[in-house]
């Protein structure tokens, strides 16, 4: 064995990470070479301080933000296609004003709609609308991961949020706050996102994204904020979600008390 | 009087390193890591939850003397979760977790400082007393926190590919091979690089020693 093999192999022996014969044969170099106990002596000793820098534990945030994407990512992974077929019926479902008659006014309304889509011949128009509507639906499972994992920390995705938030509203910067309002983990984030929202909640899908992620948020603060926009942006079919809320004995009580303003409200 | 080779320290692992094996590895009553992670790729995300606790202490270490910064430590570690969920399924059935999982903080960390484009900084000394040893005497805590800060010091001399490779070859549960995978060179040449970076750290170690006042 060479010296220079001896000097690659010293922190290995050191670390006693060497076979029994290699280590034998490292050890015999260096006892009868100076130059090597002198080198292996110093590198020991470096390895020996690098080794002892004491080792801080991380803060708190650290598993509070890993646990909620683990959590995230459950929710998502679970109820994806569950939560793009209730903002589907929400939006379907939209604006029915008088529960009691819904069977009549959707056969009504249907047969209104194919008279004036004949007579007017927009048929294909309003097909295609509620197909892009569905089609946004439905590509907003996918966009989660482009939401929630692509982005950085927290205080990044805020900026994100408000950055989005000065863009010219589009498809995919709507698509974008709302994937963010359904799916981030912070609390804040979910908050911005929603008060982003409130420019275009003229938009029927962004409305019924917000009711549809009302009932699956865990934190009460964005609960009541998500029923004040409702209310904001006078969103009358929310009325049968905010009952529900109201009867819910497991929800939290500033939020059950916050439906049952809205629903009288609206 | 020169000591003989057998008086020199040789050592089953490294001093004070809290980032050994995890004893969950070793500890046979619980499921091995590759096992949980393959749950994970299999769709039980429970199991990402013991792997980080299991892991995020020694990897946030190692992060933290990569970066010398415990926000951007914190941040990285944190990204290498977020992958781990992201290509869960990219994960291979022969795979060894945690070389996979020092393979992606590489990656992510690689992703900060391209960010970042101000270089690492050596942690602040101050913070080293929050972790000082309460068992020593006042003085040799001191004398140890002044060590403590030079070698950050003196690693934070260290070019990145030099640190990295260095810190690498430190982790107990990480085998010579595994440290080449990861830096993607051959196991000969991660020899050679992880020695060449020890001398240098230790060159500029000394040279501080001697710059410091006693």
């Amino acid at each position: 064995m060479n010296c220079q093999t001896c000097h690659e192999r010293m922190a290995e022996l050191a670390d006693a990470r060497l076979d029994r014969e290699t280590a034998a044969s490292v050890r015999a170099h260096i006892e009868g070479c100076a130059e090597c106990r002198r080198e292996f002596e110093s590198l020991s000793n470096t390895l020996k301080a690098l080794d002892a820098l004491p080792s801080a534990a991380p803060s708190h945030r650290l598993r509070a933000r890993v646990m909620g994407q683990i959590e995230t990512e459950k929710l998502t992974q679970r109820g994806g296609a569950e939560w793009a077929s209730s903002i589907r019926r929400a939006a379907d479902t939209r604006g029915s004003r008088f529960p009691w008659a819904g069977a009549l006014v959707a056969l009504l309304g249907a047969c209104a709609l194919v008279a004036v889509g004949f007579t007017l011949g927009e048929r294909t128009a309003t097909g295609r609308q509620v197909a892009e509507l569905r089609a946004r639906v439905d590509t907003m499972g996918q966009l989660v991961e482009q939401s929630v994992l692509q982005k950085g920390a927290t205080g990044e995705r805020i900026e994100t949020v408000f950055a989005t938030e000065r863009e010219k509203p589009d498809e995919q910067v709507i698509d974008g706050l709302i994937n963010s309002m359904a799916f981030d983990a912070s609390v804040n984030v979910r908050l911005s996102a929603l008060g982003a929202l409130y420019h275009h909640s003229d938009q029927e899908v962004v409305r019924a994204a917000v009711l549809a992620c009302l009932p699956r948020d865990p934190n009460p603060l964005v609960q009541v904020s998500m029923i004040d926009f409702l209310v904001a942006a006078k969103a009358h079919e929310a009325s049968p979600e905010l009952r529900k809320l109201v009867a819910d004995s497991h929800a939290d009580a500033d939020v059950r008390e916050s439906a049952r303003r809205a629903i009288e409200q609206l | 009087m020169t000591p003989s080779i057998a008086e020199y320290p040789v050592h089953e692992r490294p001093f004070g390193l809290e980032w050994g094996p995890s004893p969950s590895v070793d500890d046979k009553a619980l499921t091995p890591d590759h096992e949980l992670m393959l749950a994970v790729r299999d769709g039980d995300l429970d199991c990402m939850g013991e792997l980080f606790e299991r892991h995020h202490g020694p990897l946030y270490g190692y992060l933290l003397k990569l970066t010398g910064n415990r926000s951007a430590a914190e941040d990285i570690c944190q990204v290498v979760f977020q992958r781990m969920l992201k290509y869960r399924h990219t994960y291979r059935d022969q795979g060894s977790f945690t070389a996979w999982m020092y393979h992606l903080s590489r990656r992510c960390a690689s992703d900060h400082f391209r960010k970042s484009s101000s270089a690492p900084i050596a942690t602040d000394p101050s913070r080293l007393a929050e972790h000082a040893d309460e068992a020593q005497s006042a003085d040799e805590s001191a004398a140890s926190r002044d060590d403590h800060a030079l070698l950050h010091r003196a690693l934070g001399r260290l070019d990145r590919d030099d640190r990295e490779v260095l810190l690498l070859s430190r982790l107990q549960e990480l085998s010579f091979s595994e440290v080449a995978g990861i830096l993607e060179c051959s196991v000969g040449a991660a020899r050679v690089r992880a020695h060449r970076a020890l001398k240098t750290l230790r060159d500029h170690y000394l040279q501080l020693q001697k710059e410091s006042p006693s």
